[in-house]
């Protein structure tokens, strides 16, 4: 938490997210998707560039089973994997 | 003869220290340079309290006349000029008061919102372009309150971003109680510097979690760095960026606990 010992420096301010809060996955729907998602990751040590696929499927997940709002791949930055989904991992 | 003359003028020179000048001046004349009726009018009507008008003939009582409805004309203005200031005054005290609303309305119109420096555009996330050159490591930490009985820990120690693209990490969470919790949480982000560039598209802070019991569950977090981080020369050095996650108990009616205890 912020202290109050942060004079000179400017003290953070936690800011709210864009699009408010993930609902939690009590069924564990999306679970598949996560486990997926984390051995990319772990295989890739830990390089987000690698599994951005796999984080889409994941998001893509949610949306299908209303764990969160449905939105277009662009705007959660994903333009760029929806042309190429296959050929995304090879060119990384 | 001279002498009531003379205490008269320094009575009413001590009383009128307040009048307006022209008045003043009037008094300043010498006995012999005004008529002997202004000075018994002005002794009768201070005195007796009477409103005697004399009779208005002669040049010396008209002047007297001019002056006296100058000095009500003075009087006059003054007092407008005192309300004047006097209403100048009260509206700058209210404007004080008034400028919070003001400027919560100026900035929703603006856009500002009064925390960001570099802009939190949602629109930003469709056209940023990553910057693949500038890698970041993001650490996670989770904590929860001495409280709070929950198993928080994050699913990854670090992942590797470059400003612009999205991320996507996972925490975890049980509940290893047997009845439900109810958890709020919330960030922080070091150094503080860099957590303006931190941008959680979404998340599982700030809004109150249930948990049942023996539950786990998966909590993503969805953020990006703002393409800005790498123009900002005092990010130069900046390669780590921690984000650290809190958990408090949230429950109706709950009355803060003391630092250190825990209860069940």
């Amino acid at each position: 938490m912020s202290t109050a010992m942060n004079f000179s420096s400017k003290a953070f301010t936690p800011r709210p997210p864009d699009k408010g809060s993930f609902p939690l996955d009590h069924f564990g729907e999306c679970k598949g998707f996560k486990d997926t998602f984390m051995k990319c990751l772990r295989d890739n040590s830990f390089d987000n560039s690698k599994c951005r696929l796999q984080s889409k499927d994941y998001l893509q997940c949610r949306m299908d089973n209303q764990l969160m709002a449905k939105e277009p791949l662009e705007k959660l930055g994903f333009g760029d994997l929806k042309e190429t989904s296959p050929s995304q991992e090879d060119k990384e | 003869m001279l002498l009531p003359c003379v205490l008269r003028e320094f009575f009413r020179w001590s009383t009128l220290s307040m009048r307006c000048t022209h008045t003043l001046r009037l008094q300043q004349l010498q006995p012999s340079e005004r008529g002997l009726h202004t000075q018994a009018q002005q002794f009768i009507s201070r005195h007796i309290g009477l409103r005697w008008k004399p009779q208005t003939r002669g040049i010396k009582n008209r002047h007297n006349k001019r002056t006296q409805s100058q000095e009500d004309e003075w009087k006059s203005k003054n007092k407008t000029v005192l309300t004047y200031i006097a209403a100048a005054g009260v509206g700058m005290i209210g404007l004080s008061y008034a400028s919070v609303p003001l400027y919560r309305l100026y900035c929703q119109a603006s856009g500002l919102g009064g925390t960001a420096v570099a802009g939190h555009d949602a629109d930003q996330v469709e056209t940023m372009t990553p910057v693949k050159d500038r890698v970041i490591k993001i650490t996670f930490n989770a904590d929860t309150h001495a409280s709070m009985q929950w198993n928080f820990r994050p699913q990854q120690s670090e992942i590797f971003v470059v400003p612009g693209e999205t991320a996507l990490a996972f925490y975890r969470a049980k509940n290893p109680t047997d009845k439900p919790v109810i958890g709020i949480s919330t960030y922080n982000v070091v150094p503080f510097d860099a957590g303006q560039y931190f941008n959680k598209i979404q998340c599982f802070c700030f809004e109150e979690q249930r948990l049942n019991p023996k539950e786990e569950v998966d909590m993503p977090v969805f953020f990006y760095i703002d393409p800005e981080f790498d123009e900002d020369p005092r990010m130069a050095r900046v390669d780590t960026i921690t984000l650290s996650y809190t958990f408090f108990e949230a429950k109706e009616g709950q009355s803060l606990p003391l630092p250190g205890y825990s209860y069940k």
